[in-house]
């Protein structure tokens, strides 16, 4: 292969690399409050506010995009401080709904606001993102999550999602706790929402809808939320699928249209009936399958 | 019949050029359409008329020695599919033109792409007044926007009718129905007809009594409704059940037989915009028709504007002196005028918007028929 051709085959996929590394950031958000057993639904709306702030202060200030990125991090946690002080108190379904309704509370500010066009939203935001920050976001997400993993807080939050009342009986301040992973999810999606404006040239509200974090949601689900990169490695795969897809129809030959997409729903379903645990526990489950068989042969 | 000299010329013409099409130049056209996804049936009228536009093209000859050669990929309805497909188009398939996205809101991610690495856009469904041409000077677009339709729109209804006053009625969460409304609320102001009431609702919105009942409270002599085409039939025929008869007219959201199909005899009168009328007797229309239906499609404006798409590009390599690089199209566009099509004569005014007639529909009898 030609460097050209190389370099042809990069400019093709960039927007793909791109995209997995952002879905990767936001599936970390959900996973974050996963981690310590609450469901909330609200990433969607962590991600507008990081989105509208960072395209804001692009337009109306000359502030660098670092500093633009760190407004729109810090902001969502802020938010999600007085959003988690009650919400958190509800459990399972009852977050998810409450959350859900923040999600919707805000997408409607938004599509309201006349200074930012309303359901129009902002269009021609300057492309400022480049793909080594979404890396670098993903990367540092990847970082903090395995550093609490294993240390005191790591296993205050395992505690807590196995057993709330135990883990409170233990002496752990489960609610402090649970605010500051919705925090740093809402982080995560704030960054993401941020890096994403600025790599898709535009903000508008029906991008923050609730099957956005139903996408954050099955990203997670599909990669596995046993271990913390299972995420990231959902939302790798959901994301280049279709494009696979595209590549081999295109390649056979295949009329593009709805057989894509219906291919993409079949592929979902075989992992979810026989990765019950996710895509990431497949290498756990072939390394068990073979020690049986060894077992088997030594018996 | 005797062969005149001339056919006879012609036929040894083409039997001596036959050689040299084997080394012809194949120009790509890029199509990304949403096949798959909520705007899929928009995406599938106008994959029917690129392919017969392109078909037409190459057998007509019309391009000496350039083939045409459609690469059509499917969007999803979804911007980071289009933004993929745009960069598949632009460095894989190296495409000298891109027709499309289907939805505004697509091409807004994804033709500054296409402007960053000069190819040129030809957006066939785009109707957002604002923020598709301004992308760049690569993006010469063939739809008329809201903007162009409604205000002639307006001005044939009131010559028909001859309202004193107006009312509006909006869903204010849609990017797509909240520009139609921007356009009908100066269009009005402009036409100088007062509005009385302005009422909203949202996408997810199945009851629009309450809003119906206030607007006709305000006794209005004409409402306009900026809605898609599910709360479009809904709005007809929930406005009829309360005994209001008041003349409506729609944005581009009605602008679909599935407005008959669920609201059916509440849709009769209801009057809509359109590029492309249908009814023309121009006879690239009715051959454009023709061809059309013996493919077994029934045209509608999409599929009419897909197709004037691939037309204006052929055109522009016409224009540039048969050349069919990315830049020689671009320079090409620039020089389209008063291209016979089946919208009309199709020209690009300085702002790379497209200009051609608009005209009014009226539902009657369950069809679209042209008010004149």
């Amino acid at each position: 292969m030609t460097s050209s051709s190389l370099q042809d085959l990069w400019l093709t996929y960039q927007s793909t690399v791109a995209f997995i590394g952002l879905n990767g950031l936001l599936a970390l958000s959900v996973y974050t409050t996963l981690s310590c057993g609450q469901l909330s639904l609200a990433q969607a709306a962590f991600m507008a506010i990081g989105a509208y702030v960072s395209a804001i202060l692009t337009f109306h200030s000359g502030a660098p995009f670092a500093v633009n990125l760190a407004v729109a991090t810090l902001l969502p946690a802020l938010v999600s401080v007085p959003l988690g002080l009650p919400v958190l108190r509800l459990k399972g379904v009852f977050l998810a709904i409450a959350t859900i309704g923040f999600g919707e509370v805000v997408r409607i500010f938004f599509v309201n606001l006349d200074y930012t066009n309303g359901a129009l939203g902002l269009t021609a935001v300057p492309q400022r993102t480049s793909i080594w920050m979404i890396y670098a976001a993903l990367g540092t997400a990847l970082f903090v999550l395995w550093r609490i993993r294993g240390s005191r807080a790591g296993y205050a939050l395992e505690a807590i999602r196995e057993d709330e009342p135990a883990a409170r009986t233990m002496g752990i301040d489960a609610a402090r706790y649970k605010l500051a992973m919705l925090a740093l999810g809402a982080a995560f999606a704030g960054l993401a929402g941020a890096l994403e404006a600025h790599y898709t040239y535009m903000v508008s509200p029906s991008t923050y809808s609730f099957t956005r974090v139903v996408d954050m949601l099955v990203y997670a689900v599909v990669g596995g939320t046993s271990v913390f990169y299972g995420p990231v490695v959902g939302a790798a795969f959901l994301t280049a699928l279709p494009e696979v897809l595209r590549e081999i129809s295109a390649r056979v030959g295949l009329a593009p249209g709805p057989l894509r997409l219906f291919v993409n729903g079949a592929v979902l379903l075989a992992v979810i009936l026989f990765l019950p645990e996710g895509i990431s526990s497949l290498p756990r489950r072939i390394r068990d399958r073979l020690r049986a068989r060894r077992e088997a042969h030594a018996a | 019949m005797i062969p005149s000299v001339r056919s006879l010329a012609a036929t040894a013409v083409a039997l001596l050029a036959l050689p040299t099409l084997s080394s012809a130049e194949n120009v790509k056209i890029g199509a990304a359409f949403s096949l798959t996804g909520n705007a899929a049936a928009y995406g599938a009228q106008q994959k029917a008329g690129v392919q017969l536009a392109i078909d037409e093209i190459n057998k007509s000859g019309k391009l000496k020695g350039i083939t045409l050669e459609l690469v059509l990929e499917d969007d999803g309805t979804s911007k980071e599919q289009g933004i993929a497909v745009f960069q598949r188009f632009i460095n894989r398939d190296k495409v000298s033109a891109i027709i499309g996205p289907t939805l505004s809101t697509t091409a807004t991610a994804a033709d500054p792409i296409a402007q960053q690495s000069k190819t040129p856009v030809v957006p066939v469904s785009n109707t957002a007044p604002k923020g598709i041409t301004d992308i760049g000077d690569y993006v010469w677009r063939v739809s008329l926007t809201e903007g162009q339709v409604i205000p002639s729109a307006l001005k044939v209804a009131q010559a028909k009718i001859g309202f004193k006053n107006a009312a509006i009625l909006y869903g204010n969460d849609d990017a797509f129905t909240k520009g139609g409304f921007d356009v009908m609320k100066s269009s009005l102001e402009a036409a100088g007809i007062p509005i009385v009431d302005i009422q909203t609702f949202a996408t997810k919105d199945r009851d629009f009594n309450a809003q119906l009942t206030a607007l006709k409270a305000k006794n209005p002599d004409f409402l306009m409704v900026s809605a898609l085409v599910e709360q479009a039939a809904a709005i007809v025929t929930q406005a009829r059940q309360l005994g209001w008869n008041v003349p409506i007219m729609g944005g581009n959201g009605f602008n679909s037989p599935k407005l008959m199909a669920n609201a059916g005899p509440a849709a009769e009168g209801v009057m809509v915009g359109t590029a492309w009328n249908k009814a023309s007797t121009d006879p690239v229309n009715v051959a454009f028709i023709a061809a059309q239906k013996a493919r077994g499609n029934d045209p509608d404006q999409f599929c009419a504007q897909a197709y004037t798409g691939v037309l204006v590009i052929a055109d522009a390599i016409a224009q540039a002196g048969m050349k069919g690089g990315r830049d020689d199209i671009k320079a090409g566009f620039a020089k389209v005028k008063d291209l016979p099509t089946p919208l009309g004569k199709f020209s690009f005014l300085p702002s790379r918007d497209g200009s051609h007639p608009a005209a009014v529909q009226i539902v009657k009898n369950g069809k679209f028929e042209i008010l004149q």
